[in-house]
């Protein structure tokens, strides 16, 4: 039994040893971000696209394997390579006098990475709109399947932070795990006034608010690098915000009825009130008004990049991982408690 | 089973009853309300100067309000804290106590929000541009179902906190002040869109959120209460 104890604690440990080197060394599937010049007359004109993540293989000399097509409405427009680079591709281009659609969207064919695209990834100026000439024309290359092995998914905006996922998701499910904790210990302390549920419920609300806090703190992160600012008004956001305002009342409350002996009762009452909203602001209110918080719009998981495997396969040791050392915490604060509370009735 | 529920109807009447009859007795209470959210009023009016758009509008209007029903509200639990609570205790059934100050709680947002309103309106006049409200209904509307999701909330964390013998007002500031986040923010989207005009299709669901709010916490309040009650 006691061998047990100490074994899920050191493989806590070992997940997360593994989802942090897994976590950072996992390099990102190639995407293109952007195009030079993003605006185009008609005429010819060398092209740049950049990319990011896992750099392009040399290309083989022997067999023209990339190719970069350009999409007008439903048509394709065919470009010639002249240099590829490991994060970037230059191109030839001929822009007709007339075209499909001013707004085109490029398709890189890769032999390793599959076909890369950027959607509006140029747009002509001062053309008319009308059918491409047939000598321009591009028929589309056979897609490759890719062959990346152990990669991240690439997502327009998201790009490398896609790893703060290992962070931010499992640090909120084990919040929400240990305040759940709190919340049947609380509901215990009422039907049964032991104390031995209170010393429960304050250490599941000390140990929830900490990574409530680091959740609100990785979460800050990312708005930082996706939305371009530390923080936006947004239902998601202000819920979690409150949550975490919410879980400090508490802490407030207990210290102003400190020795007060109804305590355990009052906070417990308080606790519960407080996981009842938390589930309405985190859980509810979000699906039913708009968000820019992604698995929101009334979807309650979260969007395409969950479904990739090697993501999966670092994501859920990191939802175990966490969720272990949060319950870990949560043993060693009720000890504390415990012991406190012993000393204190002696 | 029936009559039990109807004995607590009863109870909840009579403590409403009550409360708004010691309200009229102690007028002074009464007066320091309704002079604070006038005084805020005019504070607001003097430093807005009639210039006022739409946004900084629906923002004053909500500080005033927010303060204001914390006044009202935050010593709704006060009289409970001496020999009254014991008479109460032993006579009073928890739930139809808790339902008669939320009774009272409604007729203070009722007056509260026709007086903030009203005298809001009279001193700093609409907003820069507008005529008068886009949908005064709605304004109105809004503005007492956003107060009465915001006192329902108090009710809960002023009972709480009245159980700290010492300070527990500003414990209540503490305690509600991130609660009435959510219900602050849906009511002044809720005001402004009221004021600007925007088609009534669009602010639908926003009243349903603050009423469903105002149930769940009453609700909740209802359900816990008896536990502070008996501690």
């Amino acid at each position: 039994m006691s061998s047990w104890n100490s074994l899920w604690k050191w493989g806590s440990v070992a997940l997360l040893a593994y989802v942090i080197v897994r976590g950072f060394s996992t390099p990102l599937q190639p995407g293109l971000v952007e195009s030079s010049p993003s605006r185009l007359a008609p005429g010819k004109h060398a092209l740049t696209l950049q990319a990011v993540g896992q750099p392009f293989a040399e290309p083989d000399a022997e067999s023209a394997d990339f190719s970069l097509i350009l999409r007008s409405g439903k048509e394709l427009v065919r470009t010639d390579i002249t240099a590829i680079t490991p994060h970037s591709v230059e191109a030839d281009v001929i822009i007709p006098e007339a075209v499909p659609s001013p707004a085109m969207d490029a398709f890189l064919f890769t032999p390793e990475a599959g076909t890369l695209f950027l959607g509006n990834a140029f747009f002509v100026e001062d053309a008319a709109v009308g059918p491409l000439p047939a000598d321009l024309r591009a028929e589309a290359p056979t897609e490759v399947a890719p062959d990346l092995g152990f990669s991240f998914p690439y997502q327009p905006t998201i790009v490398e932070s896609i790893r703060n996922l290992l962070w931010h998701v499992p640090m909120w499910f084990a919040m929400f795990f240990v305040m759940g904790i709190g919340f049947v210990a609380s509901l215990a302390q009422l039907r049964t006034g032991l104390v031995k549920w209170d010393l429960r419920a304050e250490a599941a609300v000390r140990t929830g608010l900490v990574f409530g806090i680091l959740g609100l703190a990785t979460g800050s992160l990312w708005a930082r690098f996706t939305w371009g600012a530390w923080w936006v008004s947004d239902p998601q956001l202000n819920g979690a915000l409150v949550t975490v305002l919410l879980y400090s009342g508490y802490r407030v409350l207990r210290a102003a009825l400190g020795e007060d002996e109804r305590v355990g009762r009052i906070a417990a009452v308080y606790n519960v009130f407080a996981f009842v909203m938390l589930v309405i602001l985190l859980m509810v209110l979000p699906r039913y008004t708009e968000s820019l918080h992604p698995g929101k719009d009334g979807n309650p998981g979260f969007n395409s990049y969950d479904l990739d495997n090697s993501l999966r396969a670092v994501f859920y040791p990191a939802v175990i991982g966490w969720g272990a050392l949060c319950y870990w915490m949560y043993t060693l604060r009720l000890r504390m408690n415990r012991v406190e509370h012993h000393l204190l009735t002696r | 089973m029936t009559s039990g529920f109807r004995s607590t109807l009863q109870t909840a009447a009579a403590v409403t009853r009550m409360e708004w009859r010691l309200e009229w007795r102690q007028g002074h209470q009464l007066a320091a309300v309704a002079l604070f959210a006038v005084a805020s009023v005019y504070v607001a009016f003097q430093s807005a100067d009639r210039q006022t758009a739409t946004g900084a509008w629906t923002a004053m209007l909500w500080l005033v309000y927010l303060f204001s029903g914390f006044t009202a509200i935050g010593r709704l639990f006060d009289r409970e804290r001496t020999a009254n609570r014991r008479y109460l205790q032993w006579t009073v059934d928890p739930l139809g106590l808790m339902l008669g100050k939320l009774g009272h709680a409604i007729l203070t947002t009722t007056a509260l929000t026709a007086l903030v309103l009203g005298t809001f309106i009279l001193f700093l006049g609409w907003p820069e541009g507008l005529e008068s409200a886009g949908h005064p209904w709605w304004l109105m509307g809004g503005a007492w179902l956003g107060g009465l999701s915001m006192t329902t909330t108090l009710v809960f964390v002023t009972a709480v906190a009245s159980q700290v013998q010492a300070g527990g007002g500003a414990l209540g500031a503490v305690l509600g002040l991130p609660l009435l986040l959510p219900q602050l923010i849906l009511a002044t989207r809720l005001t402004r869109g009221a004021l600007d005009g925007t088609p009534v299709a669009m602010l639908g669901e926003m009243p349903l959120f603050l009423a469903a709010l105002s149930t769940g916490t009453s609700v909740i309040a209802c359900i816990l209460f008896p536990y502070i009650w008996r501690a």
